[in-house]
């Protein structure tokens, strides 16, 4: 096969790919740069290093709280979306539904609504049904917006599975329920882990729904911006590197596992 | 013969024996409780449909539809949340002061001419980088040339548009820089204007057009690229009459994508811009925070903002796409 891309643009759009990465790299390391500045403002050059301000922030007991509150809840919803995304993709490739096309686009309904009204039309929603903002109100807000992701995943590796194994299964004595968690859910198993990892990073990520359905605890989102709001200081840049790093660790691993899983 | 025929008949007419399991499972699925619940669901047919659709459709309808329908109610209630005393009664009021107001009008304006712009430079910078990754690069090196790509997007909304200050800030790294080269004495004010928010949301968006477009341009067959080149046509028109038409799909999936996520953002224009750039969230999120009782009127805004913003979409994907529904 001959190549068709000349010599031309193809230097060109490979140094408009490094320029890209580096516009997308720069803010970052930038952001990173900075949490090492030895003063207590903002600004460039840096100058002096220190690591301070991780010291700081590893006794802050604030950041400490918002950490443990945003993994309790991402916990809790990725636990409830994938249950119930598994449910639904199970019922969306289940013998003779009808309004197959339907369920599916409601399932992937919270996904294309816009964020802040998802994040309005959930706080309506639980004032209506009498639940008080909160804990329990967030869990929920970020279980609607993680259960079409996972609802997708899980049908995308449903519909490579082979029919056959769940006729085997049945066949040999399994009931429809004893099929499923023997035979469908380890199938699922690696796109699954890959879904929650998924939803784990949108629930600490998320800010808006947090904004609207919270109390007064903050989440580690909400925390950051409160800050941010408040004045800008080395400590949110230390803050912010942490979360960095610690959720593209688990990104990347997230991304190590799906492809493991594809290629199987 | 004499053990197939059982095997059979296990199947058939279950209880008759006890199906045998050789792990732990057994003793959940033979204990007594499992076999009166779940075991009893299953043996009908009615139990099987309400186990498999009852969870899932009970959600869709309560979480997915609810909430919309819940914000659609209240906008047409005249007050709400229901105080002593007050009547709630039926109008369409809410809806009226939206076009009564320019104050309210401005920013939905604003909202949909910011959100389109950053649509369209997302697309014309996306698109070299998707090409050059589905096309130029070889297939081996492509997973590692998109993982680069992804990185950034493990940080969250907040932590993106956080580092986008540290660049653009009167003593962020790019006024630093020009200082230091002697091009300016005093530094450009570039955050907390149009300028900062663009930037922060393409920024915050790309990879949302990077992946449509990416597997669209990857589906074309070099072989065309060739067939093309073999009968005279340089680049540009190689690229005009073969690549854009089939990566359509990619470009409408990815322009509704990103237009819609710019539309709904929240965070970024309250930390990037300034008091010339308020968006038409912030104004409906002034409704929810502070005095209660304008949740009608909220509620009927964030609808106003849903349907034109579903509509432009439509459009959109309409008169790019062809056919209706081919995107998302």
């Amino acid at each position: 096969m001959r190549n068709t891309v000349s010599d031309g643009p193809r230097t060109t759009l490979t140094a408009f790919y490094w320029a890209f990465i580096l516009y997308l790299l720069l803010p970052l390391t930038l952001m990173m740069a900075m949490s090492f500045k030895d003063a207590n403002f903002v600004a460039f050059p840096i100058g002096d290093w220190t690591l301070d301000w991780y010291a700081k922030v590893m006794q802050d007991k604030q950041f400490l709280e918002a950490c443990l509150y945003s993994i309790m809840i991402a916990a809790a919803s990725t636990l409830a979306a994938t249950t119930l995304g598994t449910w639904i993709a199970m019922l969306i490739v289940a013998d003779g539904i009808r309004g197959r096309t339907i369920i599916f686009a409601l399932a992937c309904l919270p996904a294309v609504v816009p964020g802040m009204i998802s994040a309005i039309s959930l706080r309506i929603f639980i004032s209506t049904i009498d639940m008080p903002t909160g804990t329990a109100a967030i869990i929920l807000g970020h279980t609607v917006h993680a259960v079409p992701f996972v609802v997708v995943m899980a049908l995308t590796r449903l519909r490579s599975m082979p029919r056959n194994l769940v006729d085997a299964a049945r066949d040999l004595g399994a009931d429809g329920v004893v099929a499923f968690f023997r035979v469908t859910l380890p199938y699922l198993g690696p796109a699954l882990l890959g879904g929650m990892i998924f939803c784990v990073l949108l629930s600490i990520d998320d800010f808006v729904r947090t904004f609207f359905l919270g109390g007064y605890r903050p989440t580690l989102p909400m925390l950051i911006f409160a800050k941010v709001q408040g004045g800008m200081s080395p400590e949110i840049n230390a803050m912010a590197t942490i979360v960095l790093v610690v959720t593209a660790a688990v990104g990347l691993y997230a991304e190590f596992i799906t492809r493991r899983a594809r290629t199987r | 013969m004499v053990n197939s025929n059982t095997i059979a008949g296990d199947a058939a007419g279950r209880g008759a024996s006890i199906p045998k399991y050789s792990t732990g499972i057994a003793r959940i699925v033979n204990s007594a409780i499992y076999r009166h619940t779940l075991g009893a669901a299953v043996e009908s047919r009615i139990g099987r449909v309400i186990l498999l659709a009852g969870v899932p459709l009970i959600w869709l309808v309560m979480l997915h539809i609810g909430p919309i329908y819940q914000m659609l109610k209240i906008s047409l209630l005249s007050h709400y949340p229901v105080q002593p005393g007050v009547e709630s009664h039926f109008t369409l009021d809410n809806y009226a002061i939206f076009f009564r107001e320019s104050l309210y009008f401005t920013p939905l304006i604003k909202s949909f001419i910011f959100a389109t712009a950053a649509t369209a430079a997302t697309l014309v910078v996306v698109y070299p980088v998707a090409y050059y990754v589905a096309k130029i690069v070889k297939p081996e090196g492509r997973s590692k040339a998109l993982l680069l790509l992804l990185v950034p997007f493990w940080a969250g909304e907040l932590i993106r548009t956080f580092s986008v200050i540290m660049l653009l800030a009167n003593r962020g790294a790019v006024n630093v820089l020009l200082r230091e080269i002697g091009l300016i004495d005093r530094p450009i004010p570039m955050l907390y204007t149009s300028f900062s928010l663009g930037f922060g949301l393409v920024y915050l968006i790309c990879l949302y057009m990077l992946l449509p477009l990416y597997s669209a341009i990857e589906k074309i067959p070099g072989q065309y690229l060739d067939a093309a080149a073999d009968l005279g046509a340089g680049p540009f028109t190689r690229f005009r009459r073969i690549i854009l038409p089939l990566s359509k799909d990619g470009i409408v999936s990815g322009c509704s994508l990103v237009f819609l996520t710019c539309i709904g953002v929240f965070a970024t224009p309250m930390l990037l811009g300034g008091p010339n750039t308020v968006m038409f969230p912030e104004t409906i999120s002034g409704f929810f925070h502070g005095a209660s009782d304008k949740w009608p009127v909220g509620a009927a805004f964030a609808l106003i903002m849903l349907v034109t913003a579903l509509i432009a979409a439509g459009i959109f994907m309409r008169l790019v796409g062809g056919k209706k529904g081919s995107a998302i």
